[in-house]
């Protein structure tokens, strides 16, 4: 255990009484209730918290919210492994384990720190420059090795043993930011009347007015805006969440961490995503301060200034005891008062020539010693920082110091307001980005919008709130909000240039980015700021180089002789902070990682020995395990029973849409590439629809019910798409059809009876109806009723054999299920899977799926001629173009493994005999069975129409399992082309 | 699944769905309510109750008939000039909530804001449910319904029951 040596006594926002307890690289330490991990972290004295991404450097802690660059650290508690956290952002909880990242075998002495040494061949663009050679294929070699070496943290790999969720929230005026400008906007929008939700990632409400000492009239200010908002009930305070990014239709993505230090939240989700909806938005973001450059900037205590004084005032840490504040601007300056208050001995360098008499005053009050036009050039030390160079009037003195305190003034935090387009715009009198024009539902208060005092964050968040809640229709009288002077001198920046002494001075904490490699970026023609990113990595660190921007820029900006704005900034994109997988999956995982659907005959399948697989979201019977001891065994078996008896098959995953409307048949017309406008009343007509590009979009049956209306089945896969183009099509292409097309799948269980005793079994079955072929012709439809719901069966064929398609209420199919094998008992007959289904329908030479695949066209799959003549149908145009009728384009054949033992594979390349297998193919097999009827396996295949003559052999080769096998060419109809089974 | 902040039950929802044509939507509506004998809603997501009857617009020319349980399907000769009517009862299914904890349950579900006018009680929305669509009936101040289709019933039963858990 540590001592919290640096703690103060008094003060700060922790709670004394509640003490905690952590690891840190294996070291036991305490910290207090109200502590993030890098607060105590630093209270115990620790100072070495990581490693750099290139060079190993050592880093200390460097910020105190989530615009760390350097503080990342694993969370590896109780089997959860998370990765690349800033320690700053962390609320302190009993248990935690945190570890060190990218060192190894230990923070303190890391071998891979030798970097540092091989840093002048490590410059930007080094990967680029050195793997590239000696031929092509040698970033494949190099690969593996870089992979390896490069990353932060590692994620685990075991089970997350955390639960996450999702969920949706809405809000009139969502606000963004729990400082004085977004606490102030969320008291206005309120009392206005709005519906208010006030996001903040932080486990406290008060942004800048936390680094306040806890007893000032901020504090103060702080407690009433609280009070006020917690006692309003139309206030939902979002603590702990992070707004990560904006969407179309100001949707806010939120990730909620669970209160730690709630004992009821123990079993609830870790983190929760939320999906909020707003009506309008206040963006209150606040700045992040700037670091300054020099060299050696990065070493382990250095700080930003106002870091150093949220440490000081919120978390009672005195981080230093000999601090140099470096700064360009009147704010550190607050830092460097309050720490000498505290007993620090404090050296001011402000590199501005006069600084303000008052400031000077207060300093020589408190005994700080400062030193105008000064600026630090270089800082010695390894794991902490011991002594600086200083440059100014006095020469290069050096001074002694165990903390440096920078601050290069402040950059409004855009990232958010860049989200959906709005671009940053340049505000010379600050020296930063700001957002661009708004629109009309959207807001900005505070330091975001480049004002940087409290009084003045209030009034505009004051404003921003009403308007906000003006535009929601809200509009009750809001008194003026309570004021809150904190004295701020007015900002005088100076935008300081870097400083270079013999060390490298880092522009990019995160991705070691250096003025050097600004400049070589500069030299080798990356003069855009896109470019200077991509080349340099700048900005690309999970910070997003959120403390790095802006030096870059203005680094680029001097390199080119060009203003900043003539720069230009990069674009800022989602997240705004690192997002877990985890929580954007929320409980979409396990069971719920999809929705299920499953058939009215769900249940028997399961109690029945049905092996299930996944046919895109429904569960169907792959095979009956009582048909075989394995799939391959149990789909011939299942085959055999229809070929030579009946089987039963579940196919109520089939599309089902009902189209009615006196314009029905012509509607039908235009969409299928054959006719439907004759089809007789009570008759089924098989149709194939194509896409505009004249590729087949999808193929089933349409029956005509009645004058007015029809019944069309899609393909399992392609039901929903096709609903969708019919109504598309008709809200868009031809509004004028009085057509209504409504998807009936679910209403309807089916089942399919095939096999030679598949009449006798419907006479069995149903022995009320005539099912004679002469009142029961193949593609005629029967319509009835069964148990008092609706029955239709069509005399429809997928096996080849003699086969009806029953459907019914779906309330009642599994007993008509039930009733169909006990009729079929006496005929034999047995359900079969889809495995067998597919088999079937490959003997027979049926296109399914794998030839109805995107790029197919109906001359390919043989069916041309099933549009013969007509024009006037979707796809008519364009599936004439020259380029569909190459003698070399792929077109539909049967293959005939024609070598004992071997067997053809879906996915098998096809190529000539005596060609050598490379590349692509003369064509590729689409589907595959072994066929009972011949003996071998049969399979479909798609082959260039210039070599595909029947008879000829083609080589079919499978790399997958280093398979060559010679192949046939036939019919697809391996099974009765003249189609006599079907009335047998 | 039932406790005393939240109950879940699953039940067979007998609908009938009823179009009218574009150009003759006047007709069609005054034809459809004399024939259920009360007006219809006026725009999509009201709702007007008749009897063991609810109208549900839910489309600007499309409206939901839902049936309270054991009520027999009126008889609805729709003339096919000015529309057409299809059953869907048979597809559906009906989950119906109550209790004090259904809004922070509902909204691990569903994208719906429960104190919005849009969903006050008598309101319908149509919305998904992991990616399903589903309809949203509010029925009280802490009770609504939601018509599902059938197939993916059980799965979003279960979704519903360990949001609630």
């Amino acid at each position: 255990m540590n001592s919290n040596h640096k703690r103060l006594s008094i003060g700060g926002r922790i709670d004394r009484e509640q003490p905690v307890e952590f690891t840190f690289d294996g070291r036991s330490l305490i910290g207090y209730r109200g502590d993030t991990l890098a607060s105590a972290l630093l209270a115990n004295g620790v100072t070495l918290v990581g490693r750099s991404f290139k060079y190993h450097r050592p880093r200390g802690i460097f910020s105190a919210g989530p615009e760390e660059p350097n503080a990342l650290v694993t969370l590896a508690t109780a089997g959860r492994r998370q990765p690349n956290l800033p320690a700053t952002t962390l609320e302190l909880e009993d248990g935690l384990v945190a570890e060190s990242q990218n060192r190894w075998p230990s923070l303190a002495f890391d071998v891979q720190s030798i970097n540092g040494l091989l840093a002048p061949f490590l410059s930007a663009g080094f990967y680029y420059k050195t793997f590239m050679g000696p031929t092509r294929r040698a970033w494949m070699f190099y690969e593996h090795f870089i992979r390896k070496a490069a990353g932060l943290g590692r994620a685990g790999s075991g089970h997350d043993p955390d639960r996450y969720d999702i969920s949706h929230a809405f809000a009139d005026v969502a606000i963004w930011g729990g400082g004085p400008a977004g606490l102030s906007a969320a008291c206005a929008a309120a009392t206005a009347g709005a519906r208010v939700a006030l996001i903040e990632q932080d486990f406290l409400l008060g942004g800048q007015l936390l680094a306040e000492q806890s007893d000032s009239a901020a504090a103060a200010w702080l407690r009433q805006a609280e009070a006020e908002l917690e006692s309003s009930e139309t206030v939902t305070l979002m603590k702990r969440t992070t707004a990560f990014g904006i969407y179309d239709g100001n949707v806010i993505g939120l990730v909620e961490q669970r209160d730690p230090s709630n004992p009821q939240l123990a079993g609830e989700a870790r983190q929760t995503f939320t999906m909020l909806r707003a009506r309008s938005i206040v963006l209150a973001t606040g700045a992040i301060e700037r670091p300054m450059v020099f060299s050696n900037n990065d070493r382990p205590g250095v700080m930003l200034a106002s870091a150093a004084r949220s440490y000081l005032n919120r978390f009672a840490v005195l981080p230093g005891k000999k601090i140099i504040v470096a700064t360009s601007n009147d704010g550190a300056w607050r830092a460097a008062f309050d720490l000498a208050d505290a007993g620090a001995e404090v050296i001011v360098a402000d590199v501005r020539a006069a600084p303000s008499t008052a400031l000077a005053a207060e300093a020589g009050r408190l005994g700080v010693v400062v030193r105008a036009a000064t600026r630090i050039v270089d800082l010695n030390g390894g794991h902490a920082v011991r002594r600086a160079t200083l440059n100014g009037p006095d020469g290069q003195p050096e001074a002694a110091c165990d903390l440096v305190c920078v601050s290069g003034g402040w950059s409004p935090t855009v990232h958010l307001t860049s989200h959906l387009g709005v671009k940053p715009q340049y505000r010379d009198d600050i020296g930063g980005f700001v957002p661009g024009a708004f629109p009309a539902d959207r807001f900005g208060a505070g330091s975001m919008m480049g004002t940087y005092s409290t009084a003045g964050a209030i009034e505009d968040g004051h404003r921003a709130g009403i308007a906000a809640a003006w535009f929601c229709g809200k509009s009750m009288p809001v008194p003026a909000p309570s004021k809150l002077d904190l004295g701020e001198t007015a900002t005088a920046l100076l935008r300081e240039a870097p400083s270079i002494g013999r060390g490298k001075a880092f522009v990019d904490f995160q991705m070691d980015v250096t003025t050097g490699d600004i400049e070589l970026a500069h030299r080798e023609g990356y003069e855009s700021v896109e470019h200077l990113k991509r080349y340099t990595t700048l900005g690309m660190g999970t910070d997003q180089g959120k403390t790095s921007n802006f030096a870059a820029l203005a680094s680029m900006a001097a390199l080119r002789n060009a203003t900043i704005p003539e720069t230009g900034a990069t674009t800022f994109r989602p997240p705004y902070t690192p997002v877990a997988i985890g929580a954007l999956a929320g409980c979409a995982i396990g069971h719920h990682f999809k929705p299920i659907r499953r058939t009215p005959m769900h249940d028997w399948h399961m109690a029945n020995g049905a092996e299930m697989i996944e046919v895109g979201l429904w569960m169907r019977p792959f095979f009956y395990r009582q048909s075989g001891r394995d799939s391959n065994e149990a789909y011939i078996a299942e085959m055999r029973s229809v070929r030579q008896a009946a089987g039963l098959m579940d196919i109520s995953t089939l599309g089902k849409i009902d189209v009615q409307g006196p314009d029905a048949a012509i509607f039908l017309d235009r969409i299928y590439a054959n006719g439907f406008a004759k089809l007789p009343v009570g008759r089924a007509r098989y149709g194939v629809m194509l896409r505009d590009d004249g590729i087949v979009f999808d193929d089933g049956t349409t029956t005509r019910l009645a004058e007015n209306r029809f019944f069309m089945t899609t393909s399992t896969a392609k039901a929903a798409d096709v609903l969708s183009r019919l109504e598309f099509l008709l809200d868009t292409a031809w509004p004028d059809l009085r057509v209504a097309v409504t998807s009936v799948s679910d209403e309807w269980a089916a089942m399919s009876v095939a096999g030679p005793k598949s009449r006798a079994i419907l006479s069995a079955a149903f022995p009320v109806l005539d099912v004679s072929d002469a009142a029961f012709a193949h593609m005629g439809l029967l319509e009835s009723e069964w148990q008092g719901r609706a029955l239709r069966i069509l005399r429809l064929s997928y096996s080849g054999e003699r086969a009806y398609e029953i459907y019914v209420g779906a309330t009642a199919g599994e007993q008509l299920w039930s009733r169909l094998l006990e009729a079929g008992r006496p005929f034999d007959l047995k359900p079969y899977g889809v495995e067998a289904l597919g088999a079937l329908r490959v003997e027979k030479g049926h296109v399914a799926g794998p030839e109805i695949d995107g790029r197919t066209t109906l001359d390919d799959l043989g069916l041309g001629r099933m549009a013969g003549k007509r024009t006037g149908f979707v796809g008519d145009v364009l599936r004439r173009r020259p380029a569909f009728q190459a003698p070399d384009r792929q077109r539909l054949v049967g293959l005939e493994c024609i070598e004992e033992g071997k067997r053809l594979r879906g996915g098998a390349i096809l190529f000539l005999p005596g060609e050598k297998p490379y590349g692509h193919g003369r064509g590729r097999v689409t589907s595959v069975t072994f066929s009972p009827e011949r003996g071998h396996y049969v399979g479909l295949a798609l082959l260039a129409g210039d070599v595909a003559s029947e008879g000829s052999e083609v080589v079919a080769v499978y790399p997958m399992k280093a398979e060559t096998v010679r192949a046939r060419i036939a019919s697809p109809v391996f099974l009765d082309p003249q189609g006599e089974r079907l009335h047998g | 699944m039932a406790s005393p902040d939240f109950s879940l039950s699953v039940a067979d929802c007998p609908l009938i769905q009823i179009e009218g044509w574009d150009g003759t939507l006047g007709q069609f509506e005054k034809s459809l309510s004399a024939l259920l004998g009360t007006k219809l809603p006026d725009s999509v997501g009201e709702t007007v109750r008749q009897k063991g009857l609810l109208v549900i617009r839910v489309a600007p020319r499309r409206l939901w008939l839902a049936l309270d349980d054991g009520l027999e399907a009126p008889s609805l000769a729709v003339d096919p000039d000015l529309g057409c009517s299809v059953s869907l009862g048979e597809g559906r299914e009906r989950f119906r909530m109550a209790g004090a904890h259904i809004a922070p349950v509902l909204s691990k579900c569903i994208t719906v804001d429960w104190r919005a006018p849009a969903a006050a009680p008598g309101r319908a929305v149509l919305t998904s449910l992991h990616h399903v669509p589903v309809l949203f009936l509010r029925t009280g101040d802490a009770a609504c319904e939601l018509i599902v289709p059938r197939s993916f019933s059980r799965s979003l039963s279960d979704w519903i029951a360990d949001a609630a858990g």
